[in-house]
């Protein structure tokens, strides 16, 4: 029913934990895929694991904070693909950081990682003759801790919150070219960045985050199908909203 | 060696938000009343951006007084 075969799909964070999981999942669907990741290592890692079924797909080392950057995957794609049907923003940072510790670099570095990237990207692949003419579906990671609060998220919080909102007047302003602009907020999933987290390193606090998640952690597998979802034809009235995945964790 | 122990001191009571208090190298940190889980992550987070010290996690708590957490910056500056 969610058929996403020959949609040409931009994906960052691509190389690693959930973006990996949706592209991998993306290709066996049928889709063609350009992912986007800072590290050649595991951007190869993931091509070989997607060329070895037999799937589509190109990669693209980049850094998503320059300007000079994006331009260059936007180039990528559009060579590679002609025109875009499909945005899904993967690539993120996160912390837990007291908000006495949060400096101006930090501030920065998580503004230009987590939102800046997402928002000049989509700008440039936006362009008139880079999207589809029949519209499309833009995906921004949010995250529960876009709504909720817990010590030491401020930073990330308020990263995924401006993707929240933006999203929402994107969709608006976008309707008319029938290009949609969803968000996906998971709760916690495990993945390398996840498991980088100080809270995950110790068995005692990483039982307190299941305790939060009746469900328990996610996996990337819990979020990739409501992203090919959100990307297929079958979500095509659906814009400006969010669905939140996250095992329970919001529903207290 | 002076100055960077006045550095550390500096950024280390800023880090706890340690007042009215003098901080000495044999002080157990962690039986300040100031001590948790946040201010153990402030900490870590001071060393970073303070020293350029990433420390691992398991490293950081075998650490208990703040010459030991001084020393385990002067060897990794």
């Amino acid at each position: 029913m969610f058929n996403i075969t020959n949609k040409n799909i931009v994906i960052t964070g691509g190389s690693s934990g959930i973006g990996r999981q949706i592209a991998i999942d993306c290709c066996k669907m049928g889709a063609k895929v350009l992912i986007v990741g800072r590290d050649t290592n595991r951007l190869s890692d993931t091509k070989n694991t997607i060329l070895s079924s037999g799937g589509y797909i190109c990669t693209i080392e980049a850094d998503l904070t320059s300007s000079e950057s994006i331009e260059l995957v936007t180039e990528q794609a559009i060579s590679e693909f002609g025109h875009v049907d499909g945005i899904v923003h993967a690539a993120g940072i996160s912390t837990t950081l007291p908000f006495r510790s949060i400096s101006q670099s930090k501030f920065d570095n998580f503004i230009y990682t987590n939102v800046f990237s997402a928002i000049f990207l989509t700008k440039n692949l936006l362009k008139k003759g880079n999207f589809d003419d029949n519209g499309g579906s833009i995906i921004f990671f949010t995250s529960v801790m876009a709504h909720l609060g817990e010590s030491g998220k401020t930073i990330y919080g308020l990263t995924k919150g401006a993707l929240l909102a933006a999203s929402k007047s994107l969709a608006i302003e976008y309707a008319p070219r029938k290009i949609r602009f969803n968000c996906i907020s998971p709760g916690v999933v495990q993945t390398p960045m996840v498991m980088k987290q100080d809270y995950a390193q110790s068995e005692e606090n990483l039982s307190k985050i299941r305790a939060l998640h009746p469900m328990g952690i996610g996996k990337p597998e819990d979020i990739s199908p409501a992203v090919i979802f959100l990307l297929s034809d079958s979500s095509s009235w659906i814009t400006g909203t969010e669905l939140v995945i996250d095992g329970g964790y919001s529903a207290r | 060696m002076e100055d960077t122990a006045k550095k550390f001191l500096e950024a280390f009571q800023e880090a706890l938000e340690v007042e009215g208090k003098v901080i000495k190298f044999e002080d157990k940190f962690r039986e300040y009343e100031e001590w948790n889980s946040l201010a153990r992550l402030s900490l870590i987070a001071m060393l970073d951006e303070h020293f350029g010290v990433q420390i691992q996690t398991a490293d950081f708590d075998k650490l208990q007084t703040v010459g030991e957490l001084f020393q385990a910056v002067q060897t990794k500056v």
